[in-house]
């Protein structure tokens, strides 16, 4: 009799467990709702839980700063004299841009930083690459946002709970972001293939790109704003152009969420804007 | 491994092989800013099952494996169900042999272990690659399978105290 009960019971979990599977693909609003839910609940517990691992990450980290300061300070003062000079011409050019946009009415992307969060909590599979923030609607986190660090791209946010949220990485195999290339601004796609270094697909037919390029994000598709670093090209084969992330996405400790919205300042011309004003007034 | 003979267990502490093989679950989640274990950590949950599914089936029944599984398939973003299937398939497996592991050596449990752990690889490859519509790296699965093993008697060290916790002498 409890050898049936057994049978009965495994029979039913498994049954359970492959409708999961099937059914739980479609990502369905009640799918999310619930992995959202679970998550909420845990995540206080592996933000708690990940405390040592950032403090012995930070003391080799630090070990590490220490190690290489002096070297790095020759370079860095040489590095510095240039960028100043640099500075000086860039601050001119910007107000040129400045104005030049204004006259041709270009749309300006507006950059907000919705919140800055802990990473808690990794997927550590070959298979899905994700972590989990400790930040959720209730810090004004929604479903796909650009997700970045001090070194570029991570990923965006594939579901958000109240206080947490799963952040789909740029590795991941679902993943699909915009980038172009910084020198000659060619467009191309960045595709995780849940390697550490995904792939550069949709390179125009006869364009040409060489090991060290930079890419940078393009704005499009709004989700990541433009310019932000991604990586660098690091391998051109039989198997497509491969990238290394400027982000080190497998030490990540803080990263902020970031909203993208072009504003384009209303064009002021007085044919449009009296009808406008009186509509207003008989509407009072 | 065997014979904490003339010992029964005490009612409040029949939950920890969950609480152990939760723990276990929840630090599979930790970020360990290691680029090689950021890719294929052990299948710690695994371990754990096996382990509690030999020397306390009933303090691992089905249903508790079903729960850590979804929760572990939940936490780590994963397909909702993988991990609760296989793991439910492995309680299954080691439930009905497990009076014939009791019998044998620590070395005669981690050769199974060796074979349940490689099947175990293979069948995450398998559904990761039907679920993502696209063969993935069979390799990742194997070198994860590997970890597995290599670390599985640090794993039982560590059950094994567990277990010392869930007996008392006999008076």
């Amino acid at each position: 009799m409890k050898e049936l009960r057994h049978r009965f019971s495994s029979g039913f979990f498994i049954i359970l467990a492959l409708a999961l599977l099937i059914f739980g693909s479609s990502n369905t609003p009640v799918v999310d709702k619930f992995r959202s839910e679970i998550s909420d609940i845990f995540v206080p517990v592996l933000a708690v839980a990940s405390w040592p691992l950032e403090v012995v990450g930070g003391v080799i980290e630090w070990t590490r700063q220490v190690a290489i300061v002096f070297s790095e300070n020759k370079s860095l003062r040489a590095e510095n004299e240039s960028l100043k000079q640099a500075q000086t011409k860039s601050s001119q050019l910007a107000i040129d841009n400045q104005r030049l946009k204004k006259l041709l009415n270009v749309g300006e992307g507006k950059v907000n930083t919705i919140a800055a969060a802990r990473v808690v909590s990794d997927s550590d599979s070959p298979f899905f690459k994700s972590v989990l923030i400790n930040r959720g609607t209730g810090d004004g986190v929604k479903k796909g946002l650009a997700v970045i660090n001090e070194d570029g791209i991570v990923g965006r946010t594939i579901n958000v709970g109240t206080s947490s949220s799963r952040v789909l990485l740029a590795t991941d195999i679902n993943s699909r972001i915009p980038v172009k290339l910084a020198s000659g601004g060619i467009n191309m796609i960045l595709e995780g293939n849940n390697s550490p270094y995904p792939k550069l697909a949709f390179l125009p037919f006869g364009e040409k790109l060489a090991v060290g390029n930079l890419i940078l994000t393009s704005g499009y598709g709004m989700v990541f704003p433009p310019d932000l670093p991604v990586g660098q090209v690091v391998e051109i084969g039989a198997e497509g152009i491969r990238i290394k992330l400027s982000a080190k996405l497998y030490n990540l400790n803080y990263v902020s969420i970031v909203g993208y919205e072009i504003i384009r300042s209303p064009v002021s011309s007085p044919s449009t804007k009296e009808p406008d004003n009186s509509s207003r007034e008989s509407n009072k | 491994m065997i014979g904490l003979d003339g010992k029964s267990e005490i009612g409040f502490r029949g939950i920890l092989p969950f609480i152990s093989t939760l723990a276990l679950v929840l630090l599979m989640q930790l970020q360990y800013k290691i680029t090689f274990l950021d890719n294929m950590f052990p299948f710690l949950s695994l371990t754990a099952v096996y382990y509690w599914c030999i020397f306390k089936p009933q303090l691992m029944p089905v249903s508790v494996v079903f729960v850590l599984g979804l929760l572990q398939d939940i936490l780590g973003g994963g397909p909702l169900g993988m991990m609760a299937l296989l793991l439910v398939l492995v309680q299954m497996f080691v439930v009905r042999q497990s009076s014939r592991f009791l019998e044998r050596e620590f070395l005669f449990n981690w050769l199974v272990f060796i074979i349940v752990t490689l099947v175990f690889g293979l069948a995450t490859w398998i559904i990761a690659s039907v679920y993502l519509k696209e063969s993935q790296n069979f390799w990742d699965a194997f070198g994860q399978s590997m970890l597995t093993i290599a670390i599985f008697p640090v794993v039982v060290l560590g059950l094994r105290w567990v277990r010392s916790l869930l007996v008392t002498e006999n008076r």
